[in-house]
């Protein structure tokens, strides 16, 4: 991944709110970056460009082999759905699917059939050892277990990048820990390059290298 | 995303929103049943009405009163907006009363001389069609049948002959069986009390009708009338004394009159009347249908703030689809298949309401009309009406459910960080 001069900046009624201003940074394929920062210093902003959730307004930002500047709406799509997996605070499960159907929405998105997407599916809740949650609906399940499921179906399309926006600031400590270690853990084993922002120091402590963001550049903490 | 997919996906989120999803199909159904029954009852009314009036023969009849031979037959049949033309030929014969009265008759064939006439005969119009094409004349058979078309010797009595001897109404029958005796009285003879100059031919009253094909008293086959008249010698020139032309439709009796006016024959359509009792009918009709359309627009509304109302909720779900992976396409056909399912569903469950309630009025009506002593009416659910009621209610809804999918489809993605 590699981003140069990126700047990002919000209309906001009386005058420009300047998010990103001329950030550059690379993170080598298979890297673990921790992204810190006050509230409200950017780090979902650049979180959701990263993932293509918005396009880059100035600069240039390479992932893989996309030029996420270059593309359109449909395109952007097709790169969240190929590349990206989502990690949020919030879990973002659907709450009307089970957890297996939740994982395996991620992977119809993409055309796999019904088949292969229930194997997959299984799999991956399996690696997250909710094997026998699969057919339970979010309503049912745990703060840490939804997480578990964001994160099987964060992983379902064999995504190069997972980008986790504070995953456990919804979960007490125990949770979080089982999350997190998850979240080093499966990535690595699939050779991912994984983002995580947050304001939680043990969690940015066990990042190998750490990014922190304060007015719109890195600084040191 | 696949179809069935998307199929899941939308009928998840209206089983989730179930009380919401629920009464805006009430609503849908409600406004779709009131449209059926609303259409189910003034068509069974248009049948009704349609019905009663036919009985006197075609709607779109016309009356030509003037002399035609074949030739302009011919050119009447070919006028554009023509369907139909039954040529009549009319004359006045003796016609006894009863056939026992011509005693020294009996077992005559035609040609005949009758030595004696008793007093009771009287000269008779005769109307002379072609009773292959009774379908397309104003005849109703009161008792009876009508004649063979090719026989000479079968003939029915009109209203007008029955009236002057006194057969009441329902008594019809009675005359039916009963043979007579008609008398064509040759011209120049010794007038129409000369026995040697009257041809005399039986023939036997078949049935009664009503019929306002020509003024008259006996419906004959043609050839029996125009054989009559060359005895008579008269209706020299022409062939027929009048025409029954029949229109392709009611709307087109103007016109075909006008061009019937274009050939010189003068005419006239009383039946008229019936195209504007079916026109009034017609706004009757556009006024009901727009009613029960205002109200399925109203339902459709329900459904267009049903379904932003679930956009507006569903702002950071629908980013978490975009995150992960949904194209804007794939969200907008969720929010128009939820749109289309509460559409159909309500158009289907309306529809069967409104059949329902349409039948239900029927009896009611039924009820009224054999208290009344009047045939009852049939309830008819027409196809158009099913069809049109359920594909509308779908229609409708696909277009409520535009904004909001279209909405929904435009969402930025980023609202998948939101806190909502
Ligand atoms: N759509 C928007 N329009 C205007 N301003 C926005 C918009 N989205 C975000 N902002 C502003 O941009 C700044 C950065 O927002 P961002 O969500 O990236 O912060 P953050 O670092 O993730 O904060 P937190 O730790 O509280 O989540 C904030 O000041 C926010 O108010
Ligand atoms: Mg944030």
């Amino acid at each position: 991944m590699e981003v140069r001069n990126l700047s990002h900046r919000y209309e906001t009624s009386d005058r420009p709110l300047v998010v990103l201003d001329g950030l550059s940074f690379s993170i080598p394929p298979g890297g673990y970056v921790a992204l810190t920062g006050a509230s409200g210093a950017g780090k979902s902003t650049l979180l959701s460009i990263l993932g293509g959730l918005e396009p880059p307004q100035s600069g240039h930002v390479h992932v893989g082999g996309h030029d996420l500047h270059a593309l359109g709406g449909d395109e952007l799509a097709a790169y969240r759905r190929s590349t990206v997996g989502f990690v949020f605070q919030h879990f973002g499960l659907l709450d009307t699917l089970t957890a297996s159907e939740n994982v395996e929405v991620a992977l119809a998105l993409a055309g796999a059939r019904a088949g292969a997407r229930r194997r997959r599916a299984r799999e991956l809740l399996a690696a997250v050892g909710l094997a026998d949650r699969a057919a339970h609906r979010p309503g049912a399940l745990s703060g840490g277990e939804r997480q578990r499921v964001a994160i099987a179906r964060a992983l379902a399309n064999r995504s190069r990048l997972v980008l986790a926006d504070e995953p456990t600031g919804n979960l007490d400590e125990r949770a979080a820990t089982q999350v997190l270690d998850l979240l080093e853990q499966l990535p690595a084993e699939r050779g991912c390059t994984f983002v995580v922002v947050t304001h939680d120091r043990t969690v940015a402590g066990r990042a190998p290298s750490r990014l922190h963001l304060a007015e719109g550049r890195f600084s040191t903490p | 995303m696949t179809w069935a997919d998307a199929v899941l996906f939308a009928a998840r989120g209206l089983v989730r929103r179930r009380s919401r999803a629920v009464l805006t199909l009430v609503a849908v159904a409600l406004a779709a049943a009131l449209l059926t029954a609303l259409m189910m009852i003034t068509e069974t009314g248009r049948s009704r009405v349609l019905d009663q009036l036919s009985r006197g023969g075609p709607l779109a009849g016309i009356r030509v009163d003037a002399a035609v031979d074949d030739a302009e037959v011919d050119r009447v049949v070919n006028l554009p907006d023509v369907a139909a033309v039954v040529p009549i030929a009319t004359t006045r014969l003796l016609v006894t009363a009863d056939g026992a009265a011509v005693a020294a008759g009996k077992g005559a064939g035609e040609d005949q001389a009758v030595p004696a006439v008793p007093g009771g005969t009287d000269l008779e119009g005769i109307v002379g069609v072609d009773f292959r094409q009774a379908d397309n004349l104003p005849i109703t058979v009161l008792a009876g049948r009508l004649p063979e078309a090719q026989t000479a010797t079968e003939v029915v009595v009109d209203q007008r002959w029955l009236e002057r001897r006194g057969v009441a109404e329902g008594e019809e029958a009675g005359v039916v069986g009963s043979e007579v005796m008609l008398g064509a009285v040759r011209e120049g003879a010794g007038g129409r009390h000369d026995p040697l100059a009257v041809r005399w031919t039986r023939a036997i009253v078949v049935g009664a009708v009503a019929q306002e094909a020509a003024p008259g008293g006996v419906l004959a086959p043609l050839p029996v009338v125009l054989d009559a008249r060359a005895w008579t010698g008269g209706g020299e020139g022409a062939t027929y004394e009048g025409l029954f032309v029949v229109a392709r439709g009611l709307n087109q009796v103007d016109e075909a009159r006008q061009q019937l006016a274009g050939l010189g024959l003068p005419s006239e359509a009383p039946e008229n009347l019936i195209a504007s009792v079916l026109r009034y009918l017609h706004v009757v009709e556009l006024v009901l249908a727009s009613i029960g359309a205002i109200a399925l627009v109203i339902a459709a509304l329900g459904i267009a703030n049903a379904l932003l109302a679930a956009v507006r909720e569903r702002r950071r779900e629908i980013g978490v689809l975009k995150a992960i992976g949904a194209r804007d396409r794939d969200v907008r056909r969720i929010f128009l298949l939820e749109a289309v399912a509460l559409g159909l569903g309500g158009g289907l469950a309306g529809t069967v309401l409104g059949w329902a309630i349409a039948r239900g009025v029927g009896a009611v009506v039924n009820d009224y009309l054999s208290a009344q002593g009047l045939a009852g009416v049939t309830v008819a659910l027409p196809m158009a009406v099913l069809s049109g009621g359920i594909l509308g209610s779908a229609v409708l809804a696909l277009l409520a459910g535009t904004v909001p999918a279209v909405r929904a489809a435009r969402l930025p993605a980023r609202d998948a960080m939101g806190e909502g």
